[in-house]
């Protein structure tokens, strides 16, 4: 048994929110002390 | 080298310490927040409540509890520039012992958390033989912490945890007496260490035979639990414990920002990075944990998954049983552990540094010294041979209780009795994410009616079922009476006048 479509599903969607956003928020840190 | 800055405040000359870098405050504010409760109760708390579902109410909580009250306790060190005590002070001068309770909370738990890490200190060692052998529960009960067989029977103190507890001690008194630019510097390997270790360890953990069945098991969605309330509770409650809040820690770590900080991304990232790292330890425990299940034959809710029997039992059974490099893994896991714990240790220890300096005309390194020989003896009864069931008392009655007490009283007061708009001001003046007016909405009701509800449902849990079966006045001096001594001790050192720097 390997992982079902709906923990892939929770995987794709928990790892996209949590590190896209923190990758989001880490760009915005570096815009800002560009400026 | 710290920057020391003059600050004259009414013709008096004051030294004032600073982060050197904007990266170093927020290594240290996530090196906080990030400890042992990553990767011992999110993973358990999330598969307990839905699995990968559980994922929702906790983005929720984030961004309606956790993120606000981030923002709420930055703005206010911030912009008091001082430790908690004095501001609480300058809210009101009424309020100093709201300031006193929240860095004295922190410090109780420093006690007990040391002691822990005392634990791993002596499982790092142990690592290079695998000295628990088969049976670690057997070691890890009997022949490490000779459990007695009641909180009653005191014990004496367990050597191996005395030694691991001396040198935790240490490191954190050699860290924090030359102030924040020293946490600044131990923060840019402890921080990033123990998630290299934690991503290591996930590649070995889902290489293993049955480590997906693990992970299926963390991440399944079971939808039908998102009309549980108490699902929503262990939600907003996780959120409040991760990120470090209702401590003091931030407070104290804020009032070290120069003056045109950020705060609003700041706590985003801060927010993000600690429910990263949660994130990816669910599968760091869970690989593990499915093959163990794999290699015994038996399901996972037989194992132990969460708290000490996780990183002390479970973990270390399954070490033993993995094909190559046990021991690398072994030590890898609990120098993790460490690097996680230590950062938070300190953290918890500094607010009371910082206040009784702030307070008192003792020097950084004096009152480093005092307040780490306090801990230091107050953790002793933790080392003892019933430390252990004294520790799940206070840490019950201290998490359950006295943070969301703090967390309410803090919310109530900034909330009510300041203008709360004042510091959303203060914040979007520096901050490059601007905040609306509902955080005012945030704060003033949503996060205290969150934090009464876990308070009111903690206390019909603690009627309905006691936790412990232990006598009632073991219940009451390990738990009651611990909030009590603070509660008190508060107003005793907002009292105490002798001494006292004059602002």
């Amino acid at each position: 048994m390997g992982l079902s479509i709906s923990a892939i599903a929770m995987l794709i969607i928990g790892a996209t929110v949590i590190y896209g956003g923190l990758a989001y928020f880490l760009y915005r840190a570096l815009k800002s002390m560009k400026k | 080298m710290y920057i020391h800055l003059i600050k004259e405040t009414k013709g008096a000359l004051s030294l004032v310490e600073h982060w050197r870098t904007r990266f170093a405050f927020v290594m240290a504010a996530i090196g906080s927040a990030v400890g042992l409760g990553n990767v011992w109760r999110f993973p358990y708390v999330c598969y307990a409540n839905g699995g990968g579902a559980f994922l929702i109410p906790f983005f929720i909580a984030i961004f309606t509890a956790g993120i606000p009250l981030l923002i709420l306790e930055l703005s206010v060190g911030h912009w008091a520039r001082e430790a908690p005590p004095k501001a609480f002070k300058k809210i009101g001068e009424k309020w100093e012992w709201v300031g006193w309770w929240t860095t004295l909370i922190p410090f109780l738990v420093a006690t007990y958390y040391v002691v822990v890490m005392a634990w791993c200190f002596s499982y790092m060692i142990y690592s290079i033989n695998l000295r628990w052998g088969a049976n670690a529960d057997i070691f890890f009960l009997n022949n490490f912490l000779g459990i007695s067989g009641s909180p009653e029977i005191i014990g004496g103190i367990r050597l191996p945890v005395l030694f691991g507890l001396i040198a935790i001690w240490i490191c954190i008194f050699l860290i924090l007496y030359k102030g924040v630019g020293r946490i600044g510097k131990i923060v840019l390997i402890t921080v990033p260490l123990p998630w290299i270790l934690l991503v290591l360890l996930t590649i070995r953990g889902i290489t293993l035979p049955g480590a997906l069945e693990g992970v299926s098991y963390y991440l399944t969605p079971d939808f039908s639990k998102l009309t549980d309330v108490n699902v929503w509770l262990a939600a907003y409650a996780q959120v409040f414990f991760s990120l470090s809040l209702a401590q003091g820690i931030m407070i104290t770590y804020a009032s070290y920002l120069k003056k045109k900080s950020d705060i609003s991304n700041n706590a985003f990232i801060i927010a993000f990075a600690d429910t990263g790292t949660s994130f990816l330890a669910g599968f760091t425990v869970f690989s593990v944990v499915g093959y163990l299940a794999f290699q015994n034959g038996v399901g996972i809710d037989s194992l132990g998954i969460s708290g000490p029997h996780l990183a002390f039992i479970t973990y270390p059974t399954a070490i033993s049983l993995f094909p190559v490099a046990a021991v690398i893994f072994g030590i890898s896991f609990y120098v993790a552990l460490l690097t996680f714990g230590i950062d938070s240790a300190f953290s918890m220890t500094e607010p009371m540094i910082a206040s009784a300096e702030s307070k008192w005309k003792i020097s950084k390194i004096k009152t480093t010294a005092i307040i780490c020989s306090i801990g230091f003896f107050a953790s002793l009864i933790f080392t003892t041979e019933s430390g252990l069931y004294w520790l799940t008392i206070v840490d019950h009655f201290v998490a359950n209780f006295g943070l969301v007490m703090i967390g309410l009283i803090e919310c109530l007061i900034l909330g009510w009795m300041f203008r709360i708009s004042k510091l959303r001001e203060h914040a979007n003046e520096r901050s490059d994410i601007k905040i609306g007016k509902w955080w005012d909405i945030l704060i003033k009701y949503v996060a205290p009616l969150i934090l009464i509800l876990l308070l009111i449902f903690a206390i019909i849990n603690n009627i309905i079922s006691p936790p412990f079966g232990y006598p009632v006045w073991v219940v009451v001096v390990g738990g009651v009476a611990p909030i009590l001594i603070i509660f008190i001790l508060s107003f005793v050192f907002m009292k105490i006048k002798k001494g006292e720097k004059v602002d």
